[in-house]
Order: structure tokens, then C-alpha cells, then sequence
């Protein structure tokens, strides 16, 4: 009696105890916001990039269904479906993690790649200038040397020219004027009186006049001169004569033939006065003008 | 009747499961998630420092039951535990959003050169 009683009181509060562990109720918001949570979960990046948390997930919202269901006012229930909302949510962030941490691999590697292409090209671009600058270098020294050449080219003709005056200036009168180096040979010393054919002496010193010269390149003028005896057109003949044959002898020495011509003057252009016999002497004159080379 | 007064007791202390022992290990656990978010940037980022703060209220509600409620309090570790732990998996989220950003970044200011 006493112990079916007791069973009847047990069995009441057992029955009791399940109806308030049950019912068709909706589920608490925590619930419904671990199922969505755990939704976004299952088809968001987190399960392709961390299926093992999303399985967390999976098995705490199991859980936390069952509490539920079992009874749905133990407030464990509560604590269980925010644990699996939490689940999801940590499968989330770990999926996004990883994600970022692709993201971030994928801009390295393109930042090194576009790095190493930079650096190649700057390469490139620094051997074409170090071969551009090497090109300009050689330039300048082939010019450098030239103008070397040039100028010692004009050193030697300077020095050549200057012992060509000395040797001239022991053997004749040798001065500057605006036409140039004018060398002057008297006419007793060249030629005997009235005559255009060359003394032996003469020639002797035509020679060394004809070595000093040559390769200078230099134009050169031959000029005859007489004294006003006799006329004119005497003395115009007899000084063209005269300076024909200074310049053909000095052809004949090796003068090139086009850098000079003869010329007679006459009388027309004296140096002294035909007053006196010293005078006349120092008018019949043959002059060489070498004239400034022209550059 | 006393039958009866022993019976009601023994369902309701299974129900409740007042029974359990205290949950010191977990307690224990969860303590050493809450320390792991707090050195790994949980405080700085908003999101994780709301979670970091759930998680401690959690552990010290639980504190609180041991010994009378063992049941929630294991249940409140429970949670505690994952609070900590998504305090962590946001902080990590956001160093390594910034990460990507900064090389995104890095790589436009190459590609603009």
C-alpha cells in the first residue's frame, strides 16, 4: 500500500517532470541564433577552409537541440546554444583568417614577382647606359687624342716653320709684314747685270732656302724687283724673268708647283732711294713672300 | 510520506545534477583560454574585447556557484571556454586582415610606381 503509493507520487512527478521538459514550443532566441550562425557556417568559406570547427559546431548545436528538447527550461540549455553559436562563430573567424592569410601570400608573391621584373628591367636599363656611357667615353677619347694629334701637328709645323727662319735668316733678310715671312735676296747675288739665269752661288742658296721650306705647305709668292734705270717695260719684263726663274729653280727643288707663282714688279715698288748706287743696288731684289698657311 | 519526500528529492537532485563534483579543471582550462586571448590582441580589437569580457564574467558567475550549483557552473565554464577562445580566433582574424591589407597596399604603391 505504501509502496504503491509512493510509486503513484513518483510516477506523478516523473510525468510532472516531462511535461515541463517538453512541449511544442519555439525555440529560444539563442537557439535560433546558434542554428543561423551555424547556417552561415556550413555555407560560408568556413567549410572549405575549417571543416574541423565547423564539425564543432555541428556537434555543440546537436547538443544544445537535445538539451532543448529534453527541457527546454534548464537554463543550460540556454548556455548550450550560445556555446554552439559560438562554435560557428569561432569557425568563422578561423576560415577568415586563413583567407586573409592567403590573401596576404597571394600579395606578396605578386609584389616580389613585380619586384624582380622591375629589378630586371632596371638592370637592363643600367647596362644599356653603362654601354652608352662607354660609347661616349671611347668618343671622347678618340677626340681627345685627335686634338692632341692636331695640336701637335701645329707645335711641329710652328717649330719646322721657326727653323726654316733661322736657317733662311743666315743666308738672307728675312723680316714680317703684312703679307707674310718676306725673304729678300739681292740681285747682284742671284743674277748677273741684265740677266735672268741663276749664278751658281745663287743656287747654292735657293737650295737651302728650297730644304727649309718644303712640306710646309704654305703659298708663296716669288717677286722680282729692278731700280728704275732703263724702261719701264724693260724692267717689268726683266723682274718677271727673274722671279720665273727663283721659281722654277725652287719648283725644281721640290716646292710643289701649285703653292707658288712669280711675279715682276719693276720699278714700281723700291725700298730705297735710286738717287744713289747703294739705293739702286738694295731696289734689284727678288723677294719670297710665304704667306700665313690658311686654316 | 517521508518515502515520498526522499523520492521528490532524488528526482529533482537528478534533474539539477547537484551531484557533480566541482568543474576545476575546466575552471582551470578556461582561465588559460581567457590568458591566451588577452596576450594574443583580444583587448584591442572591439569585437574580441566584448567577447574577453563575457568570457570573465562567465568564469567568475561560475566561481561564485562552485560548490552549490556545480552543474551551471560547469556549464557556465563551458561557456566561458568558448567566449575566450572566439576572443582569440577575432583578434587573430583582425592582425591577419590587416596583414593582407598592408600587403594589398604595399602591392598597389609597387604597381603605381
Amino acid at each position: 500500500m505504501k509502496w504503491s503509493h509512493a510509486a503513484v507520487i513518483v510516477g506523478a512527478l516523473a510525468i510532472a517532470g516531462l511535461s515541463a521538459c517538453g512541449g511544442e514550443r519555439l525555440p529560444p532566441k539563442a537557439l535560433s541564433d546558434a542554428r543561423d550562425e551555424f547556417h552561415r557556417a556550413k555555407t560560408g568559406i568556413a567549410i572549405q577552409l575549417d571543416p574541423t570547427d565547423v564539425h564543432e559546431a555541428d556537434l555543440a548545436l546537436q547538443r544544445a537541440n537535445q538539451a532543448w528538447s529534453d527541457d527546454p527550461d534548464d537554463p543550460n540549455t540556454i548556455d548550450l546554444a550560445i556555446v554552439a553559436q559560438r562554435k560557428a562563430q569561432i569557425a568563422e573567424a578561423e576560415a577568415q583568417t586563413m583567407k586573409s592569410q592567403r590573401d596576404a601570400e597571394e600579395a606578396k608573391r605578386q609584389l616580389q614577382d613585380l619586384m624582380s621584373t622591375q629589378l630586371q628591367s632596371a638592370r637592363g636599363q643600367l647596362t644599356q647606359t653603362k654601354a652608352q656611357l662607354n660609347q661616349t667615353q671611347s668618343a671622347l677619347e678618340a677626340e681627345q687624342k685627335a686634338a692632341a694629334e692636331q695640336r701637335q701637328r701645329l707645335e711641329d709645323l710652328e717649330k719646322k716653320l721657326k727653323d726654316a727662319r733661322d736657317t733662311i735668316a743666315k743666308i738672307a733678310a728675312v723680316k714680317d709684314d703684312e703679307r707674310g715671312m718676306v725673304i729678300t735676296l739681292q740681285g747682284e747675288v742671284l743674277f748677273p747685270t741684265g740677266k735672268w739665269d741663276l749664278k751658281a752661288g745663287a743656287m747654292a742658296k735657293l737650295d737651302q732656302i728650297a730644304q727649309a721650306l718644303i712640306g710646309k705647305e704654305q703659298p708663296m709668292v716669288v717677286f722680282g724687283h729692278t731700280d728704275n734705270t732703263g724702261t719701264h717695260d724693260m724692267n717689268m719684263d726683266l723682274s718677271q724673268k727673274r722671279a720665273n726663274a727663283v721659281r722654277d729653280y725652287l719648283v725644281s727643288r721640290g716646292i710643289p708647283q701649285d703653292l707658288i707663282s712669280a711675279q715682276g714688279k719693276g720699278p714700281d715698288v723700291p725700298i730705297s732711294d735710286n738717287g744713289s748706287i747703294e739705293g739702286r743696288a738694295s731696289n734689284r731684289r727678288v723677294e719670297i713672300v710665304v704667306q700665313p698657311k690658311k686654316s | 510520506m517521508r518515502i515520498a519526500k526522499v523520492a521528490t528529492t532524488a528526482v529533482i537532485l537528478v534533474a539539477c545534477g547537484a551531484s557533480l563534483p566541482p568543474p576545476s579543471d575546466e575552471w582551470a582550462a578556461a582561465q588559460a583560454d581567457v590568458g591566451r586571448a588577452q596576450s594574443g590582441g583580444a583587448p584591442s580589437v572591439p569585437d574580441a574585447k566584448l567577447h574577453l569580457q563575457l568570457a570573465q564574467e562567465d568564469l567568475q558567475k561560475s566561481k561564485d556557484l562552485m560548490d552549490k550549483d556545480n552543474k551551471r557552473a560547469a556549464s557556465l565554464v563551458a561557456l566561458a571556454r568558448v567566449e575566450a577562445q572566439l576572443a582569440l580566433s577575432l583578434a587573430k582574424a583582425a592582425s591577419a586582415q590587416d596583414s593582407a591589407q598592408q600587403a594589398q597596399q604595399d602591392l598597389q604603391k609597387a604597381k603605381g610606381n
